[in-house]
């Protein structure tokens, strides 16, 4: 099994003159909401090894960052059959570089570098430039083997999206999500943002649901019935095993690691009723968080691992509540809607993300913790379910079947950019965004 | 006359066991052995079985016709009473008979939000069949939510058909 995202890639800053003006420019306030289409060019790496050449990993990296920041919805990446300049007959330093050859094909943003390879030993180098001001604006340097191109990418991506934005961005992580792309039945699959080194972690042919990524990424929970009764599971990418956390009768559903990796909040059920719980990471019962007559279901924590969101239909119809995580009586969130499921706590901690039924269809909506200033992210027709947050908070993944089949959507946390992510057959849902994987 | 009870006797007893513990693996056809003990079919496999074999939705009836549930609602209606009395009398004529009772939700709104109202659903048709008299320690429940529908359309009149509690019928 690949576990490439648990293995160290080794990044260094390249130290770069700045001038106070250009970091005025571009700090935090160049994109952000509503921003579209700002241009930039990604060039393929050139080659600076003095025998071997790897074609592969040279357009590989510009593919993989100019995919992450097409998805992040605030770029608009220049094709590259029309760049002027070829990687091997051109500078990448700002020194080198002329500059004119990109602002003429319209170009406000640049990015460029270079790799050496000895045997699988890869050396990148890459750096962003304003084309403008004729100025590097960041710059790393990795080291790794050819296998680790994509996290070199996705890094470097995250670091662009830093210097436009202010935040990190959202690349360098995995997700999880679920997928009858393999035939009829819900299988777990992995994936890079950039929907890269997908992988299939489930083959039981039975129903899958609900994955969910342990805070160190070593951990994949989910709901399964291959034996039967829906019970939940823990596959562990270091030993490979898949070992059953919690098989109480009835419902062991939409497990969730506490935000410290100790304990997991999930809905069991008592007495033909949905309730949450939290157990240890052996599914040994530490107490009951809601011990209602009404569904109880969807646990979320919260950042500080202090209380947990969830749905609860007590009030009638379903609606989201937060408790705190010692249990005790919960205080209600949602008041506007008539159907409101499935709470994701933003890992900012100041929002909480669901799904609401309205014209006609499921919308993705945030809320702030207090209940106040709701904000409708989804309008499409369909279905738009299954919120999860990137770890910078300002990203989420869902399922929408707004084109037909279910497929993966990344959006802001506005909603103003909404960028189709995964392909193919099948449907895809239930999606879970794993932490940075360094 | 005497041998030949005690040879059904044993031939039940021998069938019960074999049922109970081919839980995990239900066919779903008929189990009826020789000794007459189920001489109708015990068809209406459970629903993931039929997934598996590709034949959900594909009409495979049993003696246990299905109830159906409003949008969101666990509340059975005067028509699903009518039909949980008749599922009630069949199991009266067949006392030694099991039910597995799924709770099956429509497509829409969240997975899990699904799931525990499928259990909602199954619980409150046990409950009414245990009100009717049939012994608790024959019912058992299991929620697939919007997982296992029988049909696929976008529409009300499949969603009503998917909003089911259906009954599998396990043996003795």
């Amino acid at each position: 099994m690949k576990r490439l995202w648990l293995v160290g890639v080794v990044a260094t800053s390249l130290m770069m003159a700045w001038d106070a003006a250009s970091e005025a420019q571009v700090r935090g306030t160049i994109l952000g909401p509503g921003a579209r289409s700002y241009p930039i060019a990604v060039s393929p790496l050139k080659n600076l090894s003095a025998t071997t050449a790897a074609p592969d990993v040279a357009s590989q990296f510009a593919d993989i960052v100019g995919r992450d920041l097409a998805l992040s919805g605030y770029f608009k990446v220049l094709d590259r059959a029309a760049y002027i300049e070829k990687p091997d007959t051109s500078g990448h330093t700002a020194e080198s570089i002329n500059f004119d050859n990109w602002s003429v094909i319209g170009a406000l943003a640049l990015v460029k570098g270079a790799y050496t390879l000895e045997g699988d030993n890869l050396t990148l180098e890459v750096r962003l430039f304003d084309v403008y001001q004729r100025k590097q604006l960041t710059g790393r340097r990795y080291h790794g083997s050819t296998s680790e191109i994509r996290r070199m990418a996705n890094k470097f991506a995250d670091e662009i999206m830093n210097q436009f934005t202010g935040e990190r961005g959202p690349f360098d992580t995995r997700l999880a999500f679920v997928s009858t792309r393999g035939g009829r039945f819900k299988e777990v699959y992995v994936m890079s943002p950039d929907g890269g080194d997908l992988q299939q972690m489930t083959r039981s042919q039975t129903i899958s649901v609900s994955p969910s990524w342990s805070p160190d990424n070593r951990i994949l929970l989910y709901t399964s019935y291959k034996s039967g009764n829906p019970n939940l599971f823990g596959l562990d990418f270091i030993t490979g095993r898949d070992a059953v956390v919690s098989q109480r009768h009835g419902l062991n559903l939409g497990g969730k690691f506490s935000p410290d990796g100790s304990q997991i909040a999930l809905t069991i059920e008592d007495q033909g009723n949905a309730d949450i719980a939290v157990v240890d990471r052996m599914g040994k019962l530490l107490r009951r968080v809601t011990d209602n007559w009404a569904i109880d279901v969807s646990p979320s924590w919260s950042p500080d691992g202090r209380q947990i969101a969830f749905c609860s239909n007590r009030a009638g119809e379903p609606h989201i509540y937060i408790a705190s995580a010692d249990g005790g009586e919960p205080r209600r969130v949602t008041y506007g809607g008539s159907y409101n499921t499935s709470p994701a706590w933003s890992p900012k901690g100041d929002r909480i993300a669901y799904v609401s039924r309205s014209d006609g269809g499921f919308n993705l909506f945030t809320v702030k913790v207090d209940g106040s200033d709701t904000r409708q992210l989804t309008q499409s027709a369909g279905n738009n379910e299954d919120p999860a947050w990137a770890p910078n908070g300002r990203y989420l993944v869902f399922s929408s079947s707004r084109n037909g089949r279910k497929k993966l959507y990344i959006t802001d946390d506005t909603g103003s950019s909404q960028v189709e992510l995964t392909h193919g057959g099948g449907d895809d849902s239930s999606p879970s965004w794993s932490r940075w994987l360094e | 006359m005497a041998v030949r009870l005690r040879a059904v006797v044993v031939l039940g007893v021998v069938l019960s066991l074999v049922s109970v513990g081919c839980r995990a693996k239900k066919k779903g056809a008929g189990a009826g052995g020789p000794g007459g003990m189920e001489e109708q079919g015990l068809g209406g496999g459970d629903s993931l079985a039929q997934y598996k074999a590709g034949t959900l939705g594909a009409g495979e009836g049993g003696p246990l016709k299905d109830i159906h549930f409003a949008f969101d609602s666990y509340e059975l209606d005067e028509q699903a009473r009518a039909g949980l009395r008749d599922n009630a009398n069949w199991l009266k004529d067949h006392p030694k008979s099991k039910i597995e009772i799924e709770g099956h939700g429509d497509e829409r709104g969240t997975v899990e939000y699904n799931l525990a109202l499928g259990t909602k659903r199954a619980g409150a048709t046990k409950e009414y069949l245990a009100a009717l008299g049939i012994g608790a320690d024959r019912l058992t429940t299991i929620s697939y939510g919007e997982e296992l529908p029988l049909c696929h359309e976008h529409n009300e009149s499949c969603w009503q058909k998917n909003r089911r509690a259906h009954f599998v019928v396990l043996g003795e």
